[in-house]
């Protein structure tokens, strides 16, 4: 019993992150349909960023993401610009393999650059742990599964309180309209892909202390970015965000229950059948 | 027999929204249907359900004689019913030729025969000297002929057409409108939807009259016109030309 | 997604496809470059060739379903796995010969395919992408757990390969030129396939379910197996491809054969030369091997005769790039979708058709009214 207790509760707990992997994702693609295969590489962009400020200026992740969140809005935004922004208007699959290249861009570059050992990033608190009642907390995980959750807030009153945040939902629901109402569409975007951008890098800061950073960890993150998007609906904020939990949890239960080596195995399964089966999310919520 | 299509008691249901409902003809050989109705009446709904885009909710599809509900739309373009689209879909980076001849090949393997019977048909909508364009090249009116002389191609025996005069200028619309009486003249059956009133009254043997998914009215153009349901369900809606 | 038959192309012929002369022609310069290893001796330059040969494979068998059905793909590594590790297999097992293997490799292959299309065809667009790098993942992942059946991490290697037993003589494959020959007929034969699919019916039936699904269905084209039938062509072809790459670099674990690189560079290929064309693999293969080779293997520009073995270009290389061969596709992918999405060969295309313009007297061409 306690093992299902532990098992779930760290599920959750990372589920945080691939909540944020994926609302980061699931804003792109709202506002501008465009599916995002560079998803996971920003994410070990934060990675790398923060083990940087960690190991050369001495900050602690939960503190430097004061600077990582806005460098990436600002990377992002000048992605968006420079390559993503030309290509709104082609063929899907065009958009799809421009992002994969982006991406292998991004993580061969910083295998160029800092070669694909491993690097890790030990804090005073990186293998201390809580005890809930019998069952060991990771520390940095929940500060994580914490700080997401004020960060899913804040989006979430972003998205519904604010002039700028409700422009975003209106080009995400009908850009033509958007456009028509004096909303520019184009700024609108830019800011999407920061704000997804800094989502991921986001997430990158916050599993640094926990994880081996090297280039290539990007990949597997972004096809669990996509199960979370497709499972939440594509699109939906709220979707991806409980989206990010299930499939956390998912992992962590097939981890214990089934094997080790296969829990990404049946996270990908459960991918296909959602796909062929509610392809719409389970919320039923997709823009597709 | 001379009843080439019967639509019986036809619904289709999208959630809670009932796009169709109750909908029954029958349409005879050779004849000219037009199906016209306000914006949202389910006409274009009608055309998918009775070419299988998807299946009806509620009904039934007889065509020849043979129940088709449910079959793909390719299994009843075999079976003689063609449509074409309200949105023009051409196969945009194939040339001209090369789009008629998709719809050749299916009655024939051969790309020789398939090149010749798609020459024929872009006779017929005297496009042939365009036969070497990309098909995404065109303007608005001859892709809409193009996408006439491919359903052509496919020899079929009663033709939908979708408003296959929208967007088109008096002299392309003309242009269409004798197409449509020669195609009567070779033998084919066609149901027409359109908004240009003038093109309905002088085309059709016969109307349907949709609004708001049911059949509201049957019969020929004159009963239709003097109609005073149909007449108040377009009231509001601008008097075409 | 936007309703993209709406904008309009340039109002230019279109492309006739590959004539009769051009197959003479084809033919021809395959049985010039056959001659080479005959004149050339030096092992690296064979090994380029041999790398461009499977690289023409790869990509003109992933052209029948990318660029010719419109399917694309970017999980083509399940197939190329597929045939690398059956083959392998069956010989270091079971000591059956590689020719036998790969027979055994592509009906695999095929089966997969059923398979693979069942599940992933009735998904569109960015879902279908999405599901078939699912399912080459699924696929490296069990290869990588399930070590009884494919030995994990630890790979096959190759042990050697028993000669091939003709009425005249036995082939050793020993050395390079018995691959060169090898890759040299599967390239050959899969751009003939190419061709013969772009000259016939399916080849229409092909281009129009890529052009416009709906409408290709209701103008009697049955979808769901003409889909199938590229996919089970595409997939045979790349695990032919896959098998014989196996023998030749003599070891095979999960992550080379099964990994997103081996699905990015068949869909790389493509899109570099000029996808749904004949010449496009070919273009994107010759750029691409010539470019990853050169940096993973900078002592092969020596025997050239360019640059000397131990030069500093070469050590300058061997140094800081022997790896950078996949940053490269990054960079060239970006750069083509940006500026030039019908590749190489649509450039050249739209090059050729502006100086024949500029050269006819006539009228220019107007813009269409809409």
């Amino acid at each position: 019993m306690t093992v299902f207790l532990q098992s779930t509760l760290s599920g959750i707990l990372v589920g945080g992150v691939y909540a944020l992997i994926g609302v980061g994702l699931t804003m792109i693609f709202g506002v501008m349909r465009v599916i995002n295969f560079a998803h996971g590489d920003l994410l070990m962009v934060g990675m790398y960023l923060t083990w940087g400020l960690f190991t050369w200026l001495g900050l602690d992740p939960y503190v430097s993401l004061l600077i990582t969140a806005p460098a990436m809005v600002v990377f992002g935004a000048l992605l968006q610009k420079v390559f993503i922004n030309r290509v709104l208007n082609a063929l899907p699959q065009n958009q799809i393999l421009l992002t994969i290249g982006l991406g292998l861009i991004m993580s061969n570059g910083m295998m160029l650059v800092f070669t694909s050992d491993y690097r890790i990033l030990t804090t005073s608190y990186s293998s201390s742990s809580f005890m809930l009642g019998g069952i060991s907390v990771s520390q940095p995980l929940l500060y994580s599964f914490l700080v997401t959750v004020l960060i899913t807030v804040a989006l979430f009153l972003f998205l519904q309180r604010t002039d700028t945040g409700q422009a975003i939902r209106a080009t995400a629901q009908d850009r033509e309209a958007a456009q028509l109402m004096g909303i520019n569409v184009t700024r609108m975007s830019v800011l999407a892909f920061g704000l997804g951008t800094a989502l991921a890098g986001t997430a990158g800061a916050l599993l640094a202390p926990t994880y081996y950073i090297f280039p290539q960890v990007g990949g597997p993150f972004t096809l669990k970015a996509f199960v979370v998007v497709v499972l939440g609906g594509m699109g939906s904020v709220v979707g991806a965000t409980l989206g990010g939990v299930l499939i956390g949890l998912t992992e962590s239960l097939a981890a214990v229950y089934v094997a080790s080596g296969l829990k990404e195995l049946v996270v990908y399964v459960a991918f296909l059948l959602v796909l062929l089966f509610k392809p719409s999310g389970l919320l039923g919520k997709s823009r597709m | 027999m001379s009843c080439i299509l019967e639509l019986k008691h036809v619904s289709k249901f999208f959630g809670g929204l009932a796009a169709n409902s109750d909908v029954s003809f029958e349409v005879q050989r050779e004849m000219i249907l037009g199906l016209i109705g306000p914006n949202g009446a389910g006409k274009t709904t009608l055309f998918n359900c009775m070419t299988g885009y998807y299946p009806p909710s509620k009904g039934e599809v007889n065509l020849k004689g043979v129940r088709i509900n449910g079959l793909q739309p390719n299994a009843v373009c075999r079976l003689g019913m063609v449509r074409t689209w309200q949105k023009v879909r051409p196969l945009a980076k194939m040339s001209v030729l090369d789009n008629v001849m998709v719809g050749a090949l299916a009655r024939t393997n051969s790309l020789r025969v398939a090149r010749q019977v798609a020459f024929e048909q872009l006779k017929i909508v005297r496009m042939e000297a365009k036969a070497d364009l990309l098909a995404g090249g065109l303007p608005i009116g001859e892709r809409k002929k193009l996408e006439v002389a491919r359903v052509l191609a496919t020899k079929p025996e009663l033709l939908l057409l979708d408003e296959v005069m929208g967007g088109l200028n008096p002299t392309e619309s003309e242009e269409i409108i004798q197409l449509i009486l020669e195609l009567k003249k070779l033998g084919l059956t066609q149901i027409v939807i359109e908004h240009d009133m003038k093109a309905i009254m002088r085309l059709s043997d016969r109307i349907v009259v949709l609004n708001s998914g049911e059949k509201l009215a049957e019969g020929s153009p004159q009963e239709v016109a003097n109609n005073p349901d149909v007449v108040a369900a377009y009231l509001g809606e601008a008097a075409d030309a | 997604m936007g309703d993209r038959s709406g904008a309009l192309l340039p109002r230019a012929r279109a492309p006739r496809g590959f004539s009769l002369a051009s197959l003479v022609a084809l033919v021809a310069l395959v049985l010039v470059v056959a001659l080479i290893p005959q004149v050339i001796k030096k092992p690296l330059i064979l090994h380029m060739w041999i790398m461009v040969f499977l690289a023409v494979a790869q990509g003109a068998a992933w052209n029948l379903i990318g660029g010719y059905a419109g399917q694309y793909s970017v999980g083509h590594a399940a197939y190329f796995g597929m045939g690398a590790y059956t083959t392998m297999l069956l010989l270091e097992q079971h000591q059956i010969a590689p020719w036998f293997g790969l027979g055994l490799s592509v009906l695999n292959a095929v089966l997969l395919s059923t398979i693979i299309g069942s599940i992933t065809f009735r998904l569109r667009g960015p879902y279908f992408v999405l599901a078939s790098i699912a399912v080459a993942e699924i696929l490296r992942l069990g290869a990588l757990h399930f070590k009884d059946y494919t030995r994990g991490a630890e790979g096959i290697l190759l042990s050697g390969i028993p000669p091939l037993e003709t009425p005249w003589f036995a082939i050793r494959f020993v050395g390079k030129v018995p691959f060169y020959y090898a890759s040299l007929l599967l390239a050959g034969g899969v751009v003939l396939a190419n061709w013969i699919v772009q000259r016939t019916k399916l080849g229409y039936y092909f281009q129009a379910i890529r052009e416009d699904q709906d409408a290709a269905h209701s103008l009697g084209i049955n979808l769901t197996l003409h889909k199938n039938v590229a996919l089970a062509l595409s997939a045979a072809f790349t695990a032919a491809t896959g098998a014989l790459f196996a023998l030749y670099v003599r070891f095979i674990d999960p992550n080379i054969v099964l990994g997103i690189d081996v699905s990015v560079q068949a869909v790389l290929i493509c899109i570099i030369g000029g996808i749904g064309t004949i010449p496009g693999p070919v273009v994107g293969s010759i750029v691409l091997v010539l470019l990853s080779e050169t940096l993973r293997n900078p002592k092969w520009l020596a025997q050239l005769g360019i640059v000397g073995y131990d030069s500093a270009p070469v050590a300058f290389i061997e140094a800081h790039f022997s790896n950078a061969h996949m940053l490269i596709y990054g960079i060239l992918v970006v750069l083509v979708i940006e500026y030039a999405p019908d590749g190489i060969l649509g450039l050249s295309r739209t090059a050729w058709n502006r100086w024949r313009r500029a050269r006819r007297p006539e009228a220019p061409s107007q813009p269409s009214a809409a």
